[in-house]
């Protein structure tokens, strides 16, 4: 077993420019070297071995499937390969051969079109590759987006049983180019389970021992800094350190808690004998780390450093709209809801997706992932189902919460495993096998057992968060001071932090917020810390903001006072101008509220039904609007107000109508071709035509042919709708039209895009839409 | 009025918002890109960077940037780059982009509300644009004595769009800003723009700005009215 935390280790340094000089042409993989020149790579390894380097990087940074396969090779091919050649450099030493794995050279979705799965799946093969051939360790550096290491680090831990170190790189500002901030990749990754943590490249030693030393305050592991020979010379491109330079701030990055220590670009074998003569009668730094209860995502780190709000709205039970949309798969509507409540103040988000008619082992992961390209916050997955839980958990960028593990032994067994795996943090529910307790001290003795047991299985006290359950004090009043008492132990004799589902309390009552209010502060004066609640309510989000002024969180109450000077400002003066609007101005102009309430007044009055409503007035309006856009008298963005104002007008409509009775015009399929990934101009003719009427399925972007083929046969579709934005995807745009031609009985056929031509679609014979409004004409014709 | 704004409503159409009605909602539309921009440069970090390559012109009429070593590193097919850098000893390689997070910021926006997402998506558009300028700008400043041609990307004219990858590779794009690029060769994150632009001893005339070397000449609304979205 390799320690890493006795002392320094010095690792190797740059590769690229080595190999240039013994033999890599431009154009060529350097990992072609290791079949072509193996005599050289093995040459410069034994410099780096003779250097001091104790840990060697193998020849394999570029080595995936995808980057070879342009040289036609494969990893199996390449890797062991390399491995021998470090090996042969290493042998009769005690030098150590370190798997290298880089990054993909593709952006993981949402950002780019390669899955996680498929991301895992490539670094297994490069794992096991390494692993058979007896490398010592694996490194994954230089990465810059925290999922694809998360990928990565998974991938050789499920694969091998090698130790792994995980660097990536960061820019001047403290990010990666993706966002990753320095404190949501420690804590990501040292929950994940890497052996050791850092950064390399992008950086001089100078300007990356800041960064160490904020590293430093966030993890517990060993730190590695492999910086760059400092900057480069934007027109030469040459690093700005000499060997002796280069040496002394790397002492820095040693004082700044870095144990392990190597360079990257611009560096060679001399830079890392300074660096061993430098180190030899130096001594690591002494280490302090902050401990606290923290999650994440790679962009929004969030330190539990006073009361933060879980918002609760993503849940289904009682919400019928939620139901249907997870039934329905309506990802964007779960979105909105996770905007929404960002936008109110939660600062995380608890996501249940539990209801019957769902599989939540493959809904719950796709809802996270789709909640993670929309927003930033940090998520808590609630689920009773350990698989979905498993499934969730691994495909989340970022520390996750889990709600809930609860003091029954079964409980413990299966939700702790998996919640250290994944290095996430946990609610403890204080109850059992015996049900829920019926006293604070019972509760408390419950708490005490979880907290034994997530310690023992190596989850410490920061990432358990206990919940000591509200009851409904309409039916069992004398409940309520029986948590709070419990809240008081466990949040100042225990430690912990506390986590509450705070609505259940005033249920059945009359004037329910004010209950709901008043038991949140109280709670909030017992050390509760994590309140899970409807952000949405002004009433608690009101009440959350007056407590932290009086804890002295919010210092010099600056939080509120912006919150309430805003209020005071903005709202009044708008407001009156719109009163007398018709239901077809207020739709015209945009106005969501106005179109709804305009549309509600109508129903009540019994003047006209939903359907006549749409009928007779909204469409005729959507029409106008959509000819005033085409004649260029409107904007794209009042085309858009006005299709929002009308999805406002038909949630109220839907809701009047009742289930079942339907607004519904026909169906649709619309997506974005095979390879392109642009689609704001799909999802604007998406919100057109839903509010025409029509059901849009919407599959989404990079679509391949055959996706498209099967909804159109399963679900009987009979209008597909096409984008493509560049030359390089039209191609599969054909491809797609020829597999849906070829049906029994093909759908009828429309294409839009930045690239596409009326002559190109007559070419294809299918119509063509140049814009959303021409794409609700051609809808008409065919749908009606 | 702002500039900025204004590149915002050339956008998002309504050429013929005339009436008062459109001019009281394109003053609403340019509130809102303000917003955005303010929020844009609080909040992003873009980056742009170029390279300068020496060129050899082919006998075949290809053109060919090198290497300081003299060897091949990106070979430019057709008559647009050859007609456009015909003067040129070198030419710059630039590279704008806004990164992931507006991306993420689009997505987030799309969620919440629609017509704003088509303004910042046109904002993101203004600030690549702006900063491919920039970038140009920077070049004219090194190299006082010489002139630009006009700027031209992969896709224009008869420069396809599969040059993309070793452009990319010729900036080392990834590593220095984060770019990566599809099966297809689109960039990912998606405001990110290539570039090039010759260098001559003679001043260069305005070759490929207008409607001729336009790909959406075609089906340009604009055209068809009679007018040019530099109009606006």
């Amino acid at each position: 077993m390799i320690r890493f935390d006795q002392g320094f280790i010095q690792l190797d340094g740059a590769m690229g420019t080595l190999l240039q000089q013994n033999g890599l042409k431009p154009g060529m993989h350097p990992e072609e070297m290791n079949l072509l020149h193996g005599e050289a790579v093995t040459a410069i390894h034994r410099t780096y071995v003779e250097a001091g380097s104790r840990i060697i990087y193998t020849n394999t940074f570029g080595a995936s499937a995808r980057k070879l396969a342009s040289a036609g090779l494969t990893p199996e091919e390449v890797i062991p390969a390399a491995v021998r050649l470090a090996k042969a450099a290493t042998a009769g030493t005690d030098a150590l051969v370190a798997l290298d794995i880089g990054p993909l050279g593709e952006l993981l979705e949402p950002m780019g079109t390669l899955s996680f799965e498929d991301a895992y799946a490539e670094f297994s093969r490069i794992a096991k590759a390494g692993a058979a051939v007896g490398a010592d360790l694996a490194v994954i550096e230089t990465m810059t987006d925290l999922y694809e290491a998360k990928a990565a680090l998974l991938a050789v831990k499920e694969n091998t049983s090698l130790p792994v170190l995980v660097t990536m790189s960061f820019e001047a500002t403290g990010r990666t180019f993706t966002g990753c901030t320095m404190a949501s990749m420690a804590h990501t990754l040292e929950g994940l389970g890497a052996d050791a943590i850092g950064i390399n490249c992008s950086l001089g030693p100078v300007q990356a021992a800041p960064f160490i030393r904020e590293l430093a305050r966030h993890t517990t592991l060993p730190i590695i800094a492999k910086p760059n020979a400092g900057l480069p010379d934007p027109s030469t491109g040459c690093y700005d350190l000499t060997p002796s330079q280069y040496a002394k701030a790397m002492l820095a990055c040693a004082d700044a808690g870095a144990t392990l220590l190597g360079g990257c670009c611009g560096t060679n074998p001399e830079y890392l004998r300074a660096l061993r003569d430098a180190l030899a009668d130096y001594q690591p730094a002494k280490r302090t780390t902050e401990k606290s209860s923290f999650v994440c995502t790679p962009t929004r780190p969030l330190s539990m450093d006073g009361v933060k709000v879980i918002g609760e709205r993503i849940n289904p039970t009682g919400k019928k709209r939620l139901k249907q949309a997870l039934l329905d798969e309506d990802m964007d509507y779960v979105a909105s809801l996770a905007v929404e409540q960002m936008d109110a103040g939660a600062d995380l988000l608890d996501v249940n997706v539990g209801m019957p008619g769902v599989d939540e082992v493959t809904l719950l992961p796709k809802v996270v992932k789709k909640l993670q390209s929309v927003v930033p916050l940090p998520l808590q997955l609630d689920t009773t189902n350990p698989a979905a839980l498993e499934a969730a958990l691994r495909v989340y960028n970022g520390k996750a919460a889990v709600n809930s593990v609860n003091g029954s032994a079964e409980s413990l067994q299966t939700v702790l495993p998996i919640v250290k795996k994944y290095g996430a943090s946990v609610v403890g529910l204080c109850m059992d096998e015996k049900g829920l307790p019926a006293t604070a001290e019972e509760r408390i003795a419950i708490a005490r057992r979880i907290k034994a047991a997530a310690n023992a299985i190596g989850i410490p006290d920061e990432d358990l968060w206990i919940d000591c359950l509200a009851l409904t004090v309409s039916a069992q009043q004398e409940q309520a001071l029986e948590t709070l008492k419990a809240l008081r132990v466990i949040r100042y004799e225990l430690g912990l932090n506390t986590v509450l589902g705070v609505s259940n309390i005033s249920f059945g009552l009359p004037n329910r917020p004010l209950i709901t209010q008043t038991f949140l502060v109280q709670a909030l004066h017992c050390g509760l810390t994590l309140p899970i609640i409807n952000p949405n309510q002004r009433e608690l989000m009101d009440a959350i903001a007056a407590h932290r002024v009086l804890c002295c969180e919010d210092a010099q109450c600056s939080d509120y006072v912006a919150r309430f000077a805003q209020e005071s400002s903005a709202a009044p003066a708008a407001k009156a101008a719109n009163q007398a609007l018709s239901l077809e101005e207020s739709i015209y102009r945009g106005l969501q509220k106005e179109a709804a309430d305009a549309a509600v007044q109508l129903l009540q009055n019994g003047s006209e039904t939903g359907m006549s409503i749409v009928e007779k007035r909204l469409i005729p309006t959507l029409d106008k609007v959509g000819m005033d856009y085409e004649s260029g008298r409107l904007f794209l963005p009042q085309l858009l107000g006005a299709a929002q104002a009308a999805q406002a007008v038909f949630e109220h409509i839907r809701t009047a109508m009742g289930e079942g009775s339907t607004t519904d015009k026909g169906k649709l399929i619309i997506a974005t071709v095979k390879g392109d990934i642009h689609d704001i101009g799909k999802n604007i003719v998406k919100t057109v035509l839903e509010n025409y009427g029509y059901q849009v399925i919407d599959l989404g972007r990079d679509v391949a042919p055959e996706m498209i083929v099967e909804t159109v046969t399963s679900q009987n579709i009979r209008l597909v709708g096409l984008s493509a934005l560049m030359t390089t995807t039209l191609p599969a745009m054909e491809e797609t039209v020829q597999q849906l031609k070829a049906l029994p009985n093909p759908p009828a056929i429309m294409v839009g895009g930045a690239v596409v031509t009326p002559d190109y679609a007559e070419k294809l014979g299918v119509y063509y839409a140049a814009d959303a409004r021409q794409a609700a004409e051609v809808t008409k014709t065919i749908l009606g | 009025m702002n500039q900025r704004t204004s590149e915002v409503l050339r956008y998002l159409g309504a050429k013929n918002a005339a009436t008062p009605e459109a001019l009281e909602y394109a003053k609403t539309i340019r509130r809102t890109a303000d917003r955005f921009f303010w929020q844009l440069d609080e909040q992003l970090t873009p980056k742009g960077l170029y390279r300068l390559f020496p060129l050899r012109h082919e006998p075949d009429g290809e053109t060919t940037l090198l290497d300081s070593h003299g060897q091949s590193v990106l070979t430019l097919p057709g008559q647009l780059a050859k007609r456009l850098l015909a003067d040129c000893q070198q030419a710059a390689l630039l590279l704008a982009t806004l990164g992931t997070p507006f991306d993420a910021l689009l997505r987030t926006q799309q969620a919440r509300d629609m017509a704003e997402a088509a303004i910042l998506d046109a904002c993101g558009n203004v600030l690549v644009e702006e900063l491919c300028d920039q970038l140009e700008q920077n070049i004219q400043q090194a190299y006082p004595q010489l002139y630009l041609t006009d700027r031209f990307s992969p896709g224009y004219g008869d420069l396809p769009l599969g040059l993309q990858r070793e452009l990319l590779a010729a900036l080392d794009a990834h590593r220095q800003a984060g770019i990566c690029l599809t099966d297809s060769c689109l960039m990912t994150p998606a405001k990110s723009v290539t570039a090039i632009v010759g260098l001559a001893r003679q001043p260069q005339a305005a070759k490929i700005r207008g409607c001729a070397y336009c790909t959406l000449r075609d089906h340009c609304t604009f055209r068809k009215d009679g007018k040019r979205c530099d109009s606006f």
